[in-house]
């Protein structure tokens, strides 16, 4: 007897991310990518602005911030089904009684994880570096739920569109194009928010509002798109294995492939 | 679906076509697929054997025609139908970092998280002969056949009313293709239906029972085991095979 569909949901978007997170715990590749980034571009902003007075910082602490959320956010996703593609075993995945959406949770969640342990280093090395990003210490809640509130919208918009291009070639160079003008909007709204935590804004709550609003409309545009997505970029994925696979026999046959 | 152990057999296409960009690549196919029947799809690469298979999986949907399962018309292929049918592909379709067991409880896993049940990993790999001592290993250190098998073993596990396997004899040495010709009969005395595309011939003539063959998207010949004669059965599906080609496994 088939349970229901929340329950499915639930229980295999767990399994999948359970899975995700084992795997990448085993090499680590992810991870160790884009904490190593951080800690570079952490240095490098150190040596270029460390010097600056708080007034010039004030302004540029959000930036710094979301910015590299940006760039790391670009590197993990471009690598988010690398491991599905490389194998092809989002297909079996797909042909399996699995509902899509918990692809989408699994991914989403695991790039999330990913985005939140190298903001883990952020966040702390600019309130260490600048004397603007103090606030960050002053007020620990409202910068976890900012952070976290970003970094969810992010992954949001970013996965549907990794998944959309998990199939084609050259897709890694056409997803990093893509992604920045569609998490524009996150982005934004993140670094507005940022600068309202800095300058202490009284408004903040109904900033980080509005950001919990994007999420949510966000996360709802994701899982109403993530399958006619996936499974509308199987053709293109079909015609590439069709050609693909008929290489491969022809030369497991000793065959000339036709011209 | 009225009701869950409702048969999703036979498995009937009416006028399926399907084309890529201005390349046609299957038009007007008309196929039938019963239970307690191997069903042997031949064809020339390039026939449009791998895309038919993808529509009945429900990893295409086709230009045109419909597909009817256990008499019911579907549009999709959704969650309870996938449940019921099992598709392995020419690439095995495996996690290379994670184990075969653990390769397999993972979709036994989703399965029991969906209220399906499953075979026990270990005894669906034994029975397709993987040694004991490779089932924790990373797949990416297996060889090509043994991959095929745990493919195959995860197809299986789940007990599917309809097995689509697309070429899974490629790489198999001959005991390997014995032991998966074993497994397939004891798949079909089962009850399954079985689509089985291969372009090793012995093989297809041992086990199938019916042989369709495909050309350029068209089914053109169609021969089946009627029991009486064997030898008649061979003689046919013998001319249908020659249609195709020499055999990938004739010199091994």
């Amino acid at each position: 007897m088939l349970h229901l569909a929340p329950v499915r949901l639930l229980r295999q978007s767990l399994l999948l991310l359970r899975s995700e997170l084992r795997q990448e715990l085993r090499d680590l590749e992810l991870v160790l990518t884009s904490t190593f980034f951080t800690l570079v571009v952490l240095g490098m902003f150190y040596l270029s602005f460390a010097a600056l007075e708080k007034k010039h910082t004030l302004p540029a602490v959000p930036g710094l911030l979301w910015l590299t959320v940006a760039f790391v956010g670009t590197i993990t996703l471009t690598r988010a089904f690398d491991r599905e593609r490389e194998a092809d075993t989002l297909r079996a995945l797909l042909a399996a009684p699995v509902e899509r959406l918990a692809i989408y949770v699994a991914k989403a969640g695991s790039t999330l994880l990913v985005l939140l342990v190298c903001c883990a280093l952020l966040v702390p090395g600019l309130a260490s570096m600048f004397p603007a990003g103090q606030v960050f210490w002053d007020m620990p809640l409202e910068t976890v739920a900012l952070v976290v509130l970003g970094c969810l919208g992010y992954v949001a918009i970013g996965t549907l569109f990794a998944a959309g291009l998990a199939g084609g070639g050259g897709k890694n160079m056409l997803l990093a194009v893509i992604l920045y003008p569609v998490t524009t909007p996150v982005l934004m709204f993140a670094l507005v928010t940022t600068r309202a935590l800095l300058d202490k804004n009284p408004n903040l709550p109904s900033y980080l509002g509005q950001m919990a609003a994007l999420d949510v409309i966000l996360l709802g545009l994701g899982a109403l798109l993530f399958e006619p997505v996936l499974v509308g970029a199987a053709p293109a994925r079909t015609a590439q294995a069709a050609r693909q696979h008929a290489r491969q026999s022809l030369r497991a046959a000793g065959r000339e492939e036709p011209r | 679906m009225s009701g869950p152990r409702e048969p999703i057999t036979p498995i009937v296409l009416r006028s399926i076509s399907q084309r890529f960009g201005r390349k046609v690549v299957l038009r007007s196919v008309d196929l039938e697929l019963r239970p307690r029947t191997i069903t042997g799809l031949v064809g020339a690469n390039g026939a449009g054997k791998t895309t038919l298979f993808l529509i009945l999986a429900g990893l295409l949907q086709p230009d045109g025609g419909e597909r009817q399962f256990g008499g019911r018309v579907v549009g999709d292929i959704d969650l309870e139908l996938r449940a019921r049918l099992a598709y392995v592909a020419h690439a095995p379709q495996l996690y290379p970092g994670l184990g075969a067991r653990a390769n397999l409880e993972l979709f036994a896993e989703l399965r029991h998280a969906a209220g399906l049940s499953s075979r026990p990993a270990d005894a669906v790999l034994r029975d397709l002969g993987l040694p004991a001592d490779a089932l924790d290993r990373p797949v990416s250190t297996f060889s090509r056949g043994m991959a095929q098998r745990v493919a195959l073993a995860r197809a299986v596990a789940g007990d599917p009313e309809l097995l689509l396997l697309d070429e899974p004899f490629t790489a198999l040495d001959a005991r390997g293709r014995s032991q998966l010709a074993g497994a397939l009969l004891a798949e079909r005395d089962r009850g399954t239906a079985i689509l089985l595309s291969s372009h090793d011939q012995g093989t297809l003539l041992r086990v199938c029972d019916r042989l369709v063959l495909l050309e350029a998207g068209v089914i053109v010949r169609e021969v089946e085991r009627g029991g009486d004669d064997p030898a008649a059965f061979a003689a046919r599906a013998s001319e249908v095979l020659a249609a195709v080609g020499p055999d990938d496994h004739a010199a091994a």
